[in-house]
């Protein structure tokens, strides 16, 4: 237990100090809050709000989780066969850099105009893509990069190909998929947001910031900035005890 | 299976030529023209500098790259046909332990390959680890032991499925010399119980000495066996290793090695 308090006293203290200063800033230079609202007004806007707040916060974060599932579930398709044949490897991995280097602001409008608007459906799909990308790579690199000498060993006990891909590859890429979900689940629930800025379904995390900004509720917007960190800490946080309930051995020295 | 197992050689190779990258301008002969018999139940180093091909020598006996010509027969059948009858367990110098397998499973693991049923399969890893006195850390994960044991859990694997060879690449060589000769002497015991044909990769001469009865000494550009030295040492104890008969064979191994310096530079001006 006090083991527990000495690891997290650091960073509280560190953001009460932050905060701190922060609304002394505020206060003394008599600064308005369209540049910078204070933290207790912020605070004043989240906690008067936290009902709408919680049903934006669930909009979106469905949205993210849906994103990050199906982008998930397509990263590890691609990335299965790109890990047998590497025609399909040649052909995805620079068509999934591209579909990366796409700028999420000008992919969101064409979906919306693709897919039904009203729906959450283009939203998904933009998630989908933004997540497909560090999860492929990823996943890709983990069943590829086994040491040599384990597929020695499993070619000295017979195995055939599918068994090497059960027994040595997937369980080899467990760590790197935690590594791409780790990247990818934070990223998933910023893209679900963003999507939300060009119009559709006002719900969401993002469109309540954009109405809030729009309406000069400087408080309000930033208190549901506030809420979007929290739900991607959220989903960072159950990634981070996904790994350490699923795969102990990360993170550890690699035995010989 | 043929009933003549007993009287077959363990190993047979003749006539093994491999030659990397045939034809091309980088072409290098790996192994020029091997003949090496190994008898049931004998222990045979092979050894000589690096690039010499006794690795690729194990890894041809192995099935686990192609001999260019020749013939190999492990247990009376070719090589390929050893391989996926599992009549050869191989360990090699990195443990190549499972980090996400308890230390049980990773011995286990040959036996799910030949789908042995759960509770045969655990009982067999149980005995091996208790013949590698590794019984109490059966649900360690790898990375909580040191490198000898790992080694340990390595050769308990290769032993699983009970084979009559064990192919073995530098398994020690990693390893500190305290740690080495304890599990030098630990092979040898493991050999007496189980009465295997072990054939031994190594770059160290006493430890060659120590293991073997037969020393294979290799000498490289192109790899050929240059000097195949008994060693009669009896049974081996720690006093054998400041025996005078020890230091002899060890000075025995040291001349082949050197002996063919002439040779290397000859084979040098042939490669020009």
């Amino acid at each position: 237990m006090s083991d527990r308090f000495r690891a997290i006293w650091p960073p509280i203290l560190i953001a009460v100090l932050f905060l701190s200063a922060w609304q002394l800033l505020v206060v003394v230079q008599d600064i308005k809050p369209y540049l910078l609202p204070s933290p207790s007004l912020i605070a004043g806007n989240f906690f008067s709000d936290v009902s709408l707040m919680w049903a934006a916060a669930l909009y979106t974060g469905t949205t993210a989780l849906l994103g990050l599932m199906f982008g998930t579930m397509l990263g590890m398709v691609a990335a299965l066969l790109a890990q047998r044949f590497i025609v399909i490897n040649n052909l995805i991995t620079p068509l999934a850099a591209g579909l990366a280097a796409v700028p999420i602001i000008a992919l969101t409008p064409i979906l919306n105009n693709m897919f039904n608007i009203t729906s959450r459906t283009p939203r998904v799909l933009v998630t989908m893509i933004i997540v497909f990308f560090p999860m492929f790579v990823n996943l890709t690199r983990g069943l590829v990069q086994v040491q040599p000498v384990q597929l020695e060993l499993m070619r000295s006990m017979n195995a055939s190909p599918r068994t090497v891909l059960r027994i040595l590859r997937v369980p080899n890429a467990i760590p790197f998929f935690f590594t791409g979900l780790k990247i990818a689940a934070p990223l998933a629930v910023i893209a679900a947001l963003v999507a939300e800025y060009f119009g559709g379904p006002q719900l969401g995390l993002g469109s309540r910031i954009a109405s809030a900004a729009a309406n000069t509720a400087y408080g309000r917007a930033w208190a549901y900035v506030v809420a979007s960190i929290l739900v991607g800490l959220l989903f960072y946080l159950i990634v981070i005890g996904l790994e350490r309930w699923t795969a102990p051995w990360t993170g550890h020295r690699r035995s010989t | 299976m043929t009933t003549a197992t007993t009287s077959e050689l363990a190993v047979q190779a003749s006539g093994v030529w491999k030659v990397f990258n045939e034809g091309q301008t980088n072409e290098v002969t790996a192994l020029q023209d091997i003949d090496l018999t190994v008898s049931p139940g004998e222990f045979v180093s092979l050894i000589g500098p690096s690039g010499c091909g006794k690795s690729t020598l194990l890894r041809v006996i192995a099935d686990l790259t192609h001999a260019t010509k020749g013939s190999v027969q492990v247990a009376g059948m070719p090589a390929a046909k050893a391989r996926e009858e599992q009549r050869y367990g191989m360990a090699f110098q990195q443990a190549a332990l499972f980090d996400w397998r308890t230390v049980q499973r990773n011995v286990e693991l040959p036996l799910e390959l030949q789908g042995w049923p759960k509770d045969k399969r655990q009982a067999r890893a149980s005995e091996l680890l208790e013949m590698v006195q590794l019984a109490d850390f059966a649900t360690h994960r790898p990375w909580e032991l040191s490198g000898g044991m790992q080694q340990r859990v390595a050769i308990a694997r290769s032993l699983a499925v009970d084979p009559p060879l064990l192919l073995m690449d530098e398994p020690f060589g990693a390893l500190d010399e305290m740690t080495r000769e304890r599990m030098q002497n630990e092979l040898l015991r493991i050999r007496e119980e189980t009465g295997k044909s072990i054939i031994f990769v190594t770059h160290s001469i006493p430890e060659a000495v120590y293991l073997s009865d037969r020393v294979v000494v290799m000498s490289a550009r192109p790899g050929r066996i240059t000097h195949i030295i008994d060693v009669n040492l009896g049974s081996r104890t720690e006093d054998t290793r400041e025996a005078e008969s020890f230091f002899e064979s060890v000075t025995a191994v040291r001349e082949a090695l050197r002996g063919r310096g002439g040779g290397a530079i000859s084979a040098r001006v042939g490669e020009v």
